[in-house]
């Protein structure tokens, strides 16, 4: 019965979707407040609707309703109780579900803010804010309805009243806490940069395409900056402990278009302040977060539809033209209403000179889109290369790796060349007071990272000489801001350079968190640099009582032992490590093989990894023979990967600025 | 606006554009590679020999040889559609989860037309039946219901 009234929800919540885009058009175009609260508590309506109809699903989870579709797809008796909730995230139809849901919270929690704001005038931004998230969610409801052809309802039921005796289970690799909280915190991300392109197409739509659009929603986009972050990292961690190939990020279509969204995202957090600060660049902020947005769904479309031809990619869909055909209808929307206030668009400044903090944000924002389209490119290459001589080709993780490096590192040295350049153009000042110093340090920086490189038998390499020259300049240039500021602060507050530091931040928790963010990013391309530049690598196979050498590292396959576990047979094996000859202790790895889910068995690899500071020891096991404790040989890989825990030190201090500059509550910018 | 400020922003766009297009497109060129089944191998091996390319297929019943003592695994990939094949080698690297008779696999290496052999430097697998997209940060789609009662 549950899952029948979860459906029901979904069809009711069409027809408050179409009730809330009527009342909310007619009411503001009528200036009637009746039909515009109306329309508002329509939104509040479908909140409620979804709510049944996911709550209904986690119920038939819960209840082990093996009438239903999509419980027995990827829910199975045994599953423990918190993998049967995560599951509604398990595949397509509930992820769909899961993502409307998530959307419908996001709509009421603009209703109430605007409520909260205003409580007795209209507030008629977000109330044009709201059409294009009602329009959004529509979208997605009518996917989930079960009516379009190739997409479910996932509440509908097995079809001629069948029951199965158990369900598929979900995939034992995506059986570990952080693959269930990865998917939701990506969705999270992508569905909160609904909120500032709806504020886009409702300046638009209200004609009050001043910045009030883009402070309204700033910390809408900043929350789905972090949590964009933290979604992506959670992802590249889970690959490097959960799949064994030591390494965290490999340009997959799939973490490519988590990335694209965060990237464009970046650059829209930028440009507006062009805006807020020079009155310039009011079109392309509108066009910056359609982008973003529309990328949140071409990901989508790219991961789903089948078009691209990666391991991921194997499973096709009938979603994809869906996606795309609403992707080019919202876009040519937008377009629509950009011609309609062109003249309103119009910058009122421009750009005085080509080394000014303008140009800097300017550049900025090609360098971030330049990457999105170039990483674009490489991930439908496949599509493209067959479209232009018939012939389908791909571009490896190598493609990528070299072509990012440049603009990437340009980048780099932008994080400390903008915040300290001036704006309108740089005067000799200027550069003697702020760029010098920071610069010679750089030179320094450069240099011993060149000789330490070199002392340890590199090359020249070029590029880690360049980031650690762009490296060291941006922290010098960021901490000398720092100093700066909480010097001034601590002399006319008559306190210490910590409690200026302190009120420093305080006060301009927006600019200080984008420093800190910015502190984030060199820590995080130092760790880049060391581990995908500088990581090691050692096959053998071992018998018994064997070692291999990785670096300096000394590994001994000393024992084995076998575990039992709820549905999973774990297989250890231990090795015995030693530094420069001298015993160290022992780590285990091993391998867990799921033999009683569903009808499937898999094996998987669990790696083990020993942290040296920031550096990381990773072994990681082929299949192991039951012979192994007398005779059977065992596959090992070793690795060495330096700096790798620089690169989650980076991202934590990122999400920390992100943090901070998220608390600054005014919607007034007091940048100086 | 000076008529040779708005000169110089648009030589140093154009100059950042050329740049990035000119990087996109050598980057392209020398890595790209085409991808292949068997059965096109077989039409058009000749013009792929010693180049890199990639090749998606099934796993050839009993054709898989694991010499687990010097990390070496032989197979064979079966067109899906016809019965031409193509041998790989796989050195140096685990053998990977999955890896069983008729799975659908994806090899990425060099080839060598006239031992019809890829060398492959990267391989993907993935199980027959169950689970799409095993390693999906998105877990994929339905598809496989109806095959897999």
């Amino acid at each position: 019965m549950t899952a029948e009234i979860g459906q029901a929800a979904i069809f009711l919540s069409v027809l408050s979707c179409l009730w809330a885009i009527a009342f909310l058009s007619v009411g503001l175009r009528t200036r009637n407040p009746h039909a515009i609260q109306s329309g508002r508590n329509a939104v509040i309506a479908t909140f409620i609707l979804i709510s049944i109809s996911t709550g209904a699903l986690i119920y038939g989870f819960v209840t082990d309703d093996f009438s239903m579709r999509y419980v027995v797809e990827v829910s199975s008796a045994a599953q423990p109780l918190f993998y049967k909730i995560t599951a509604l995230w398990g595949r397509m139809s509930g992820s769909l579900l899961f993502w409307l849901w998530i959307l419908t919270v996001v709509g009421a929690i603009v209703v109430w803010q605007s409520h909260q704001r205003n409580k007795n005038t209209q507030d008629t931004l977000a109330d044009h804010a709201l059409i294009p998230i009602v329009i959004v969610q529509l979208f997605f409801t009518v996917l989930v309805t079960g009516l379009i052809e190739g997409i479910y309802n996932p509440l509908a039921r097995l079809p001629d009243g069948q029951v199965a005796a158990d369900g598929q289970g979900m995939n034992p690799l995506l059986q570990t806490p952080l693959m269930a909280i990865h998917p939701p915190t990506l969705y999270l991300g992508w569905i909160s940069l609904t909120v500032p392109f709806a504020f886009a197409v409702g300046a638009l739509t209200s004609g009050r395409v001043g910045s009030e659009w883009i402070l309204r929603s700033r910390r809408w986009t900043l929350f789905s900056w972090i949590i964009l972050t933290i979604g992506i990292t959670l992802g590249g961690n889970w690959a490097y402990r959960e799949l064994g190939w030591g390494g965290y990020w490999a340009w997959d279509p799939v973490e490519n278009a988590s990335f694209m969204p965060w990237l464009l995202g970046t650059a829209y957090l930028h440009s507006v302040m062009i805006q807020e600060k020079r009155n310039m660049l009011k079109l392309w902020n509108i066009l910056l977060i359609t982008l973003a947005f529309q990328f949140t769904l071409l990901g989508t479309f790219i991961t789903r539809s089948g078009i691209i031809a990666s391991v991921h990619a194997f499973a096709q869909s009938d979603i994809g033209p869906y996606f795309l055909g609403f992707i080019f209808v919202s876009t040519a929307g937008v377009i629509g209403l950009v011609i309609y206030r062109w003249k309103r668009l119009k910058s009122a400044n421009q750009l005085e000179s080509l080394l000014s903090r303008e140009s800097a944000f300017i550049l900025n924002n090609w360098l971030l889109v330049g990457l999105t389209l170039i990483i674009l490119w490489g991930t439908l290459w496949p599509v493209i290369s067959e479209a232009i001589n018939g012939e389908k080709s791909s571009v490896p993780e190598s493609f990528f790796n070299k072509v990012v490096i440049i603009p990437g590192i340009l980048l780099l040295f932008l994080t400390g060349a903008g915040p300290i350049i001036s704006w309108k153009k740089i005067t000799a000042n200027n550069f003697r007071r702020l760029f010098v110093f920071p610069l010679l340090v750089g030179l320094v920086g450069g240099a011993l990272t060149w000789g330490f490189l070199a002392l340890i038998g590199h090359a020249f390499p070029l590029y880690s000489v360049l980031c650690s020259f762009a490296a060291v300049f941006v922290l010098v240039a960021i901490c000398a801001e720092f100093y700066r500021g909480a010097k001034l602060r601590a002399k006319r507050q008559e306190t210490s350079l910590l409690n200026g530091l302190n009120l420093l931040i305080q006060r301009n928790k927006r600019r200080y968190g984008g420093y800190i963010i910015h502190i984030g990013i060199v820590i995080l391309y130092i760790g880049i640099m060391g581990s995908k530049g500088y990581f090691l690598l050692e096959s053998k196979s071992l018998t018994m009582g064997d070692s291999m050498e990785v670096g300096k590292f000394q590994l001994t396959m000393k024992d084995s032992f076998q575990e039992e576990y709820a549905n999973y047979r774990r297989t250890t094996v231990v090795f015995d490590v030693a530094k420069d000859g001298k015993q160290i202790g022992s780590m285990e790895a091993a391998r867990h093989f799921y033999y009683k889910v569903g009808q499937g068995e898999q094996d998987t690899i669990e790696s083990a990894i020993r942290h040296f500071g920031v550096n990381d020891l990773y072994i990681a096991l082929g299949n192991i023979p039951p012979d192994i404790k007398t005779g059977g040989v065992v596959n090992v890989q070793g690795y060495h990967n330096p700096l790798v825990g620089v690169v989650w030190i980076g991202i934590a201090v990122m999400v920390l600025g992100g943090i901070v500059a998220i608390a600054e509550k005014s919607d007034r910018s007091q940048d100086s | 606006m000076k008529r040779k400020n708005r000169f110089k922003i648009i030589a140093a766009s154009v100059m950042l554009l050329g740049g990035m297009v000119f990087l996109v497109v050598a980057m392209t060129r020398s890595t790209s590679m085409r991808h292949f089944t068997p059965a096109s191998l077989v039409l058009d091996g000749s013009s792929a020999d010693n180049q890199r390319i990639q090749v998606d297929g099934l796993i050839a019943a009993g054709s898989s040889q694991w010499d687990a003592a010097n990390f070496v695994l032989t197979f064979a990939i079966q067109d899906r559609e016809t019965d031409a094949t193509v041998n790989v080698i796989y050195k140096d690297q685990l053998k990977p989860d999955n890896f069983t008779d008729g799975g659908s696999v994806f090899v990425e290496g060099e080839y060598d037309a006239s031992q019809n052999l890829v060398v492959a430097t990267k391989l993907m697998t993935k199980c027959a039946s169950k689970y799409d997209g095993a390693e999906s940060a998105v877990p994929t789609d339905e598809t496989s219901y109806n095959s897999s009662e």
